[in-house]
């Protein structure tokens, strides 16, 4: 007998419909072939489903059983078809009655008939209700993904005896409530404070700057001078999520796994911290199937990357798409796929290859050549893509005890309220343009409209110009800073203590 | 001021202030890309140090002057070679109204509706010289120019004659090398060299520019070299108010920073 259950493929950050047929043939040796899933994954599933089944009591039939995973061009992976290709089996087997509404069966099976986390679920639900299939039967450890999409019936699945229970209307399984994402999404803390990073002013200023505006930011210091922990800190200064913004995020993580068993909607700004040997395709994202990589997991929040110059050149001129353009294309041979990629940049490096140039206490240990190698490295494109340049100093331990006792460290939640008011600045003025939300997304063309200079803050730019031989897209830049001061000071105009301002977290060419 | 003179006439408001500190800036009409870019460089300074630009309203290197001296904010003043009502050039229509304006004059000696002839520019060019207070300087020119009669009326009125150096393959920078070579005007590489000796400048701006929190961090900077953030521990200012505040003494030559430390400079 043959049935049809209705599943999904992932296919970038889109689901898209699979019919899986299962055939029990009378006539035929016994065996079981799959077609349309790629061969190893399906000698795969055909052993896992075939245990859980015999393992929830059932037999499993000794005849010709033939599955297909339709369209067959559709490039079908991993471990999500277990569940459908289970339920078919059962089906075909007259042991269970498929629902009569369209019901979409979804999760990776476990030797013992229980069910797995199994990613993309989120994906699955937005398919569903734009397809008007009403129930979703998927695992309950990923069940509250799907829990934020209305008018869906979603059944968190814990095991396959439970669900044919279910489907033989023996004990029905609860469906799960709708949760309304702007519960989760406000009274969000951050995970990290500004309170707990002790000293480095400037650093603090910086980043409050920088998530004013949309900046990019590059920190040069010491190791252990803080850069790490000042830029864990930063997503908890940048406002929240909105339900937008939250629902982009979302997709990718639950399309990489990354969402937590239980979890629903991604609530926290993003933090991503790829170490600096990985490889392009794991930052940019890529693969035959083509899978999201480090800067869009770092959309809309921000994207740190410690030994700056030790990363891979091919990494880092991919990177400028994304710093450009705010998303990631990629094309593959099957056809291309975009994937969202905003955010801010943090990037760091120490200012030798030792790492202790420059600090009163250690000596550095590098010769001048390798000195001027690596500085070299920190030059060229990227670098001309960040908007605020910084030194962080190595802090005295004993000095920050003493800080410490009288400490008045500005709690990010305070940090964050001016961010919120200069974001808001920002909206207003760039509401009738559609690519630029904040004013590092401005290209000079809109800095005569947008970012008008006094005149006494205009000889200031043109005097450090001279004196420091700053170049034009330096000169650009600093007004872009200097224009998100004066937001953040909740003025109209950019006066020339803003530019003045903005002068020190100008680019240094190599000191 | 007008004392001087038998008779002016002017558009804009008249303010002596003007008068106080002023250097004449001329040179060729045929202005190369080079004599440009050492306007770019010298007038933010002059700018800075309220000098007020004199200029001949000529296409070239005059009126790049008095242009790059507005977009800066500065004043200035335009002696013109005809009349008022006679405006020469007329493409520089926008500029003549700009520099009234922005609180500069434009001036001549001569009746409203007087045309401009051949003798009435060099005349123009006495004016000029007879009006600048700290010297004359020239950017760019040919060895037969108007510029080099400006300079040779002003070294007459004993006036300081500055000019600007330039390639020796090019011809508008023939008459500037000449003056430079036999000691007829005095070489100009920085504004330093305008503006006296710079230390005249810096103290002159130590005294009127440094406000109490200033002084404060010059004097914890004459100890030694600290971060912007050791400074802000000391003083107590927050670091947004305190960044002004350096990079404010550090256009100024007080202080420099190096590798994220500032210390004093001493000339």
């Amino acid at each position: 007998m043959l049935t049809k259950v209705l599943s999904v493929a992932n296919y970038g950050l889109k689901a898209v419909n699979v019919d899986v047929e299962v055939d029990i043939a009378r006539k035929g040796f016994p065996g079981i072939g799959i077609v349309g899933l790629a061969s190893r994954t399906g000698e795969e599933t055909k052993e896992r489903v075939k245990t859980a089944i015999i393992n929830s009591d059932f037999d499993f039939p000794n005849a010709k059983i033939t599955i297909n995973l339709a369209p067959a061009d559709l490039p079908k992976n991993g471990p999500g078809y277990d569940l459908p290709i289970a339920v078919g089996l059962l089906a075909s087997m007259a042991e269970i009655t498929l629902p009569e509404e369209k019901s979409y069966f979804y999760g990776e099976l476990s030797l013992d008939g229980s069910l797995r986390h199994t990613k993309g679920v989120f994906l699955l639900a937005i398919q569903a209700k734009e397809e008007g299939v009403k129930n979703i039967f998927v695992p309950r450890l990923c069940a509250n993904e799907a829990a934020v999409i209305n008018d869906l019936n979603v059944y968190p699945v814990d095991d396959l005896r439970s669900l044919i229970r279910h489907l033989r209307g023996e004990r029905l399984i609860e469906p799960l409530k709708i949760i309304n994402p702007e519960d989760l999404l406000t009274d969000i803390r951050p995970e990290f404070d500004f309170t707990e990073v002790l000293g480095q002013e400037q650093a603090k200023r910086a980043l409050e700057i920088a998530a004013a505006g949309g900046h990019n930011l590059f920190m040069m210091g010491t190791p252990g001078a803080g850069k790490t922990m000042l830029s864990r800190a930063m997503p908890g200064i940048l406002p929240d999520l909105t339900e937008k913004e939250s629902l982009e995020v979302t997709k990718i993580y639950s399309v990489t796994g990354n969402i937590p068993p239980g979890a629903s909607l991604v609530r926290h700004r993003p933090f991503r911290s790829p170490h600096h040997t990985t490889s392009t395709v794991a930052l940019i994202g890529g693969g035959t199937n083509p899978h999201p990589g480090e800067v869009s997991l770092a959309h809309r929040g921000v994207l740190f990357l410690d030994e700056f110059p030790e990363f891979n050149r091919d990494c880092l001129e991919a990177l400028r798409q994304p710093l450009e353009d705010g998303h990631i294309s990629i094309a593959r041979a099957a056809g291309s796929v975009d994937f969202p990629a905003q955010f801010i940049l943090v990037a760091a490096a120490n200012p030798c290859p030792c790492g202790y140039l420059g600090d009163p206490k250690r000596e550095c240990r590098c010769t001048l050549h390798q000195i001027v190698n690596y500085q070299k490295k920190l030059s060229g494109p990227i670098m001309d893509r960040i908007d605020l340049h910084l030194n962080v100093p190595p802090v005295d331990v004993n000095k920050l005890m003493i800080d410490q006792s009288q400490s008045n460290a500005e709690p990010s939640a305070v940090i964050k309220q001016r961010v919120i008011t200069a974001r808001q600045i920002q909206n207003k003025r760039f509401a009738k343009l559609a690519h630029v939300h904040t004013n590092s997304d401005m290209k000079n063309c809109h800095l005569k409209a947008f970012a008008q200079l006094s005149d006494k803050a205009n000889l200031l730019l043109k005097q450090a110009v001279n004196k420091y031989a700053l170049s034009a897209r330096t000169y650009f830049r600093l007004i872009k800073v200097a224009r998100t001061i004066a937001d953040l000071a909740g003025s109209a105009v950019i006066s020339d203590i803003h530019v003045a301002e903005s002068l020190q977290y100008r680019i240094r060419t190599s000191e | 001021m007008a004392s001087i003179f038998d008779k002016l006439h002017y558009r804009g408001n008249w303010n002596e202030n003007l008068f106080k500190k002023t250097l004449a800036v001329v040179g060729t009409r045929q202005m190369t890309h080079y004599g440009e870019r050492v306007i770019d460089k010298l007038m933010p300074d002059l700018v800075a140090n309220e000098v007020t630009i004199i200029s001949g309203f000529m296409y070239g290197i005059d009126s790049a002057a008095h242009k790059k001296c507005l977009e800066l904010g500065g004043k200035t003043i335009a002696v013109l070679g005809s009349g008022l009502n006679h405006l020469y050039p007329s493409s520089n229509q926008k500029l003549y109204q700009a520099i009234i304006d922005k609180g500069g004059l434009v001036i001549s000696e001569f009746d409203d509706d007087f045309k401009p002839t051949l003798w009435s520019f060099p005349q123009r060019n006495r004016t000029v010289a007879r009006l600048s207070t700290i010297g004359i300087l020239i950017i760019e020119a040919g060895v037969k120019s108007g510029s080099l009669i400006t300079a040779k009326l002003g070294r007459q009125m004993g006036k300081k004659v500055f000019a600007v150096p330039g390639p020796i393959t090019s011809l508008v920078s023939a008459g500037t090398n000449f003056l430079i070579k036999n000691n007829l005007a005095k070489m100009v590489t920085d504004i330093s060299d305008i503006l006296e000796t710079k230390s005249e400048f810096t103290q002159e701006k130590f005294l009127r520019d440094l406000d109490r929190t200033e002084e404060k961090i010059m004097k914890l900077l004459a100890n030694e070299e600290l971060t912007i953030d050791e400074i802000a521990h000391k003083t107590g200012i927050s670091i947004a108010d305190l960044s002004v505040k350096l990079s404010m003494m550090a256009m100024k030559d007080y202080i420099e920073e190096s590798n994220g430390k500032y210390l004093v400079i001493n000339d």
